[in-house]
């Protein structure tokens, strides 16, 4: 109701006059063609009908659009993003739908996974939180929900989804939520061979493996799986204590163990 | 054996068999020597790490979690007789150790030396995103070389402690 407010005001006998040649100095004729036209209607609108306001609804919302875009041409060049449907100022990081008009919008470039799934930039995590969010943001954000929209919107939804489910399935495991962290910070696990890496813990690896594709029952299997997950959850503390302590180097070593052991518990599965 | 140990990637091996067009199947697919090593897997073993004429290379790569250890047996000429490897990784990572120890066979230690991973790559024509599956080894060869020269060194100094 507050665009109607603002209708009005702006249409006065006067204002229909300035308007135009501002436009024209905007190189925006097709809208001042739009605009008086909306204009017209709107004063036949309220001329004819005051009383009845369901016939105005329909108009109203799209004629609100039309109003906060044009409105939008007058202010100043703003740093923010728009919405591109409405232009209306997209206020939140990261915003997935315009909070004017709803429309989905295009990913944000510079939100985290932790942003992106509402969570805080810990180690610790809760799982439970982080996959309700996922629920209640694929219930919004799915391509199946977008398949009698635009083909605009369809492309956005694609892509909101499937960063959605990169952050969640990133954020998820331990491991590559650790190996994200240590990115964010600008710390990469280098490819190609650890030079000083400690033999003992080679050889230690070698045996564990050997020792699976040795393993003829299950038992034996599950022994070393057993043995496998004390030592990730052992892994998983030391991890969380690094890098609350905001020791990176001390991390990262954990981290490469844990991918061998994480490796190892894999390869129990088959 | 080899199966087992090599099973993490029989999946997408299977999965790209199935692909039928024949530029997108040499872009995506192990390739068929890298296939060969895996299905027919030669001089996987291990020999007796505490004899003076076997050297060990054990290496692992942090990015990948790939663990390979690589073992040579050294005549009293200094040449090359007998290689085993065990590799837990990738396809690539076993092809490529796979390969050397067929390589090293019948060369001396000089010459095992001079083995580079860019020689590994070319003849498995490994993709780009597998070249650290070659250079680990690479490395491994090289460590497998070292650790021998160590232990002939230490059996040198012990030799001449006896002898004063």
């Amino acid at each position: 109701m507050v665009s109607l407010t603002i209708f009005r005001i702006i249409c006065t006998s006067e204002a229909l006059h300035i308007l135009p040649k501002l436009f024209a100095n905007r190189r925006c004729l097709s809208k001042t063609s739009i605009y008086a036209t909306l204009c017209k209607n709107f004063i036949n609108f309220s001329s004819k009908d005051t009383q009845n306001n369901s016939c105005f609804k329909p108009v109203s919302e799209s004629t609100g659009k039309h109003v906060s875009s044009l409105l939008r041409t007058f202010s100043t060049a703003s740093e923010k993003l728009n919405c591109w449907n409405c232009g209306h100022s997209v206020e939140q990081t990261p915003a997935f739908f315009c909070i004017f008009c709803n429309f989905v919008q295009p990913p944000d470039e510079g939100a985290s996974y932790f942003q992106i799934m509402d969570c805080d930039q810990t180690f610790a995590l809760d799982t439970q939180r982080l996959q309700k969010r996922y629920l209640d943001l694929q219930r919004t954000l799915h391509p199946d929900n977008y398949t009698h929209k635009t083909v605009k919107e369809q492309e956005f939804s694609e892509y909101q989804s499937a960063l959605v489910n990169k952050a969640y399935r990133t954020l998820l495991k331990p491991l590559s939520r650790g190996l994200y962290m240590l990115e964010l910070k600008g710390m990469h696990i280098q490819e190609g061979t650890d030079a000083g890496a400690d033999p003992t813990f080679l050889m230690e690896l070698m045996e564990i493996n050997e020792a699976l594709d040795g393993a003829r029952s299950r038992e034996e299997v599950d022994k070393i799986g057993a043995a496998t997950r004390e030592k990730l959850n052992d892994l998983t503390k030391r991890i969380e204590a690094s890098l609350h302590k905001g020791e990176l180097q001390a991390a990262k070593a954990f981290l490469v163990q844990m991918k061998y052991f994480a490796n190892i518990e894999d390869k129990q599965d088959q | 054996m080899a199966g087992l140990v090599a099973k993490k990637c029989i999946t997408p091996l299977v999965v790209i068999r199935r692909l039928t067009y024949p530029e997108y199947a040499a872009q995506a697919a192990y390739h068929k020597k890298v296939v060969d090593h895996y299905e027919n897997p030669r001089n996987v073993g291990s020999l007796d790490k505490t004899s003076k004429n076997v050297g060990t290379g054990l290496v692992g790569a942090p990015a990948c979690g790939d663990v390979m250890k690589l073992q040579i047996e050294v005549d009293d000429q200094g040449k090359i007789v007998d290689a085993r490897f065990k590799t837990f990784g990738c396809g690539s990572a076993i092809a490529s150790s796979s390969l050397v120890t067929e390589w090293v066979k019948g060369k001396s230690i000089a010459e095992a030396m001079t083995i580079k991973n860019t020689d590994i790559a070319k003849e498995l024509c490994l993709p780009p995103v597998k070249l650290h599956c070659s250079m680990l080894a690479e490395d491994a060869i090289k460590a497998a070389l070292q650790d021998y020269r160590v232990k002939q060194q230490d059996i040198e100094i012990e030799a001449v402690k006896a002898s004063n």
